[in-house]
């Protein structure tokens, strides 16, 4: 019996020798996939959530995300996130009526400044057209559920919903 | 059986660069891509990551010491994480603080830390509540979190709890603060501290999972003083920041400096703790020969964080904690414990066992520490170069 778990214990310490050497031919690739593969996802309260509409602006266009509902006890309010892209093709002020439901009637008003200096500080004004939003003045990037902030060529405005 | 050679004679040289084979054609073989980086201070840092890692394995079997050694890899990768992660920060933000649209853009660079404290949320809302990328080259530096969980399952399964003396790129600073003082001035600790990994463990998981956040990198983490911190965009950033910093000086800096001890790693890291428990699936272990233990406690003193007791020395084996870092081997006059093969009788050619765990370590050692030296290095080297 000695010899036996003896003779497995050096197998399994020549397996994992083994391993060492295949881990960053083999090994790392197929837990890295794995690990892709197991279908989970960032926090929407991060990632804002999959797009579920684009609306076709004059030479732009606004994504609009699915609402973000946080989870129980996060600090953050439900939000919506609306996607401004590309920047190159924003005019220097926009100011949009976006309908987010989808049911033909516009929502929120959206208004901001887009500055020719990219790391130039956004502000934006949202005004609720329908009761289930809140209005927005002048806001920066304080919070995930009520911004504006510039990533890579698109502008992002979280409008958070009344509870 | 005992060793084949007494340890305090060196093995001879030839048999040591022999043994060293295989590492140097390994570290040539992982450093390969390095000469051929078109900047001048990649392919020198490559160059000299290769010589400083060959020679340190060809010193531990020279000397059959293994500790020493190994403590200046892990003291270098301490202090040269830090100094190549800040300066790609730099570069590609131009703040250690991450701002808000980067967290958004899924940037956020993801270290291993968190792993333990994203495990529930995940298991019940398949949700990773980390403000990362999952795809192999999404973050930051290419690095999403899809490749650090297969780097990090790669070497677990690997070391166990060797990550924490192997690949950990924090725990070096403080193992180089210990290293400092020839002698501790707070000799004695209250072994009840040894819970309280486990204890910011079970609290952050929790608090993880309620406040859907990673409440460890939040609040705790020492480790954000000397990497990235959240920039501080109101009074509770702020209070977050000093936290870091308290900590990181505390844990970190004073402590070790006093006590000798790897403090936040034994007392505090709730990642070590998680780790420990895949010390009970590692192949390899350390294990005391009773027959020839006195004992002395050289090894309980020795020992960076506390992981071995009366108790445990009586039961011939060390706490689950073990990092498997050598300190109590080396420091055992009676060559009573060392190096073990799960399912082996103890004491019965342990230079096997620890040439095989070494193998497998410093093979791990050189793919992923050795590429955080070598940018550290290179970071540096491009002021001259």
């Amino acid at each position: 019996m000695r010899k036996l778990t003896a003779k497995l214990g050096y197998t399994g310490a020549g397996l994992t020798v083994f391993a060492a050497v295949l881990a960053p031919f083999l090994l790392y690739g197929v837990f890295t996939k794995g690990f892709s593969s197991l279908g989970l996802h960032v926090d929407e309260v991060y990632s804002g959530g999959p797009k579920v509409r684009t609306v076709q602006a004059a030479g732009y266009t606004i994504d609009i995300h699915r609402q973000v509902s946080p989870h129980l006890l996060q600090s953050e309010k439900p939000f919506v996130q609306l996607d401004w892209k590309p920047v190159s093709s924003l005019p220097p002020h926009v100011s949009d009526l976006v309908d987010i439901e989808g049911d033909g009637k516009p929502d929120v008003h959206v208004s901001f400044d887009v500055p020719k200096d990219p790391k130039a500080p956004l502000r934006v004004n949202v005004e609720p057209l329908n009761p289930r939003y809140e209005a927005m003045q002048n806001v920066g990037k304080d919070k995930f559920s009520a911004l504006i902030v510039r990533v890579d060529d698109a502008i992002l405005v979280r409008i958070p919903l009344a509870r | 059986m005992a060793k084949t050679l007494p340890a305090h004679e060196p093995r001879s040289t030839s048999r040591s660069l022999l043994l060293t084979l295989p590492i140097a054609l390994w570290s040539l073989l992982m450093f390969s891509g390095w000469f051929r980086q078109p900047n001048r201070s990649q392919q020198i840092a490559g160059s000299i990551t290769i010589v400083f890692m060959v020679v340190l394995f060809f010193m531990m079997m020279r000397t059959w010491s293994t500790y020493r050694w190994r403590r200046w890899f892990f003291v270098a990768l301490g202090l040269l994480f830090p100094i190549g992660f800040i300066h790609q920060v730099m570069v590609m933000r131009g703040t250690m603080g991450i701002p808000i649209e980067e967290m958004i853009a899924g940037r956020t660079p993801f270290c291993f830390m968190p792993i333990p404290l994203l495990i529930l949320p995940a298991a019940f809302f398949k949700t990773l509540v980390f403000p990362g990328s999952i795809l192999p080259k999404g973050g930051m530096s290419g690095g999403g979190m899809a490749a650090m969980a297969g780097i990090w399952l790669a070497v677990t399964i690997v070391l166990g709890k060797g990550w924490c003396s192997y690949a950990c790129f924090f725990g070096g600073i403080e193992e180089g603060m210990a290293s400092v003082p020839a002698k501790a001035k707070l000799p004695k600790i209250d072994p009840r501290w040894r819970y309280g990994p486990w204890a910011v463990l079970l609290a952050m998981a929790l608090l993880s999972l309620a406040l859907f956040e990673p409440a460890y990198c939040m609040w705790l983490c020492p480790f954000k003083a000397v990497s990235e911190y959240i920039a501080a965009r109101n009074t509770v950033g702020m209070v977050q920041n000093g936290i870091f910093i308290i900590l990181f000086a505390g844990l970190v800096i004073a402590l070790p400096l006093l006590t000798k001890k790897r403090t936040q790693c034994a007392f505090f890291c709730p990642f070590g703790a998680f780790q420990s428990i895949f010390n009970k699936t590692s192949v390899f272990d350390v294990k005391i020969d009773r027959t020839r233990c006195t004992p002395c406690v050289l090894c309980q003193k020795s020992c960076p964080t506390m992981s071995l007791t009366e108790e445990s020395i009586a039961k011939g084996e060390t706490l689950m904690s073990c990092m498997k870092c050598g300190a109590c081997v080396d420091a055992c006059p009676k060559d009573a414990i060392a190096w073990h093969i799960r399912g082996t009788e103890v004491a019965v050619k342990p230079e096997r066992a620890r040439l095989m765990f070494l193998y497998a370590a410093w093979a791990m050692a050189v793919m992923f520490g050795g590429s955080i030296i070598a940018q550290g290095l290179a970071t540096i080297l491009h002021v001259f170069v």
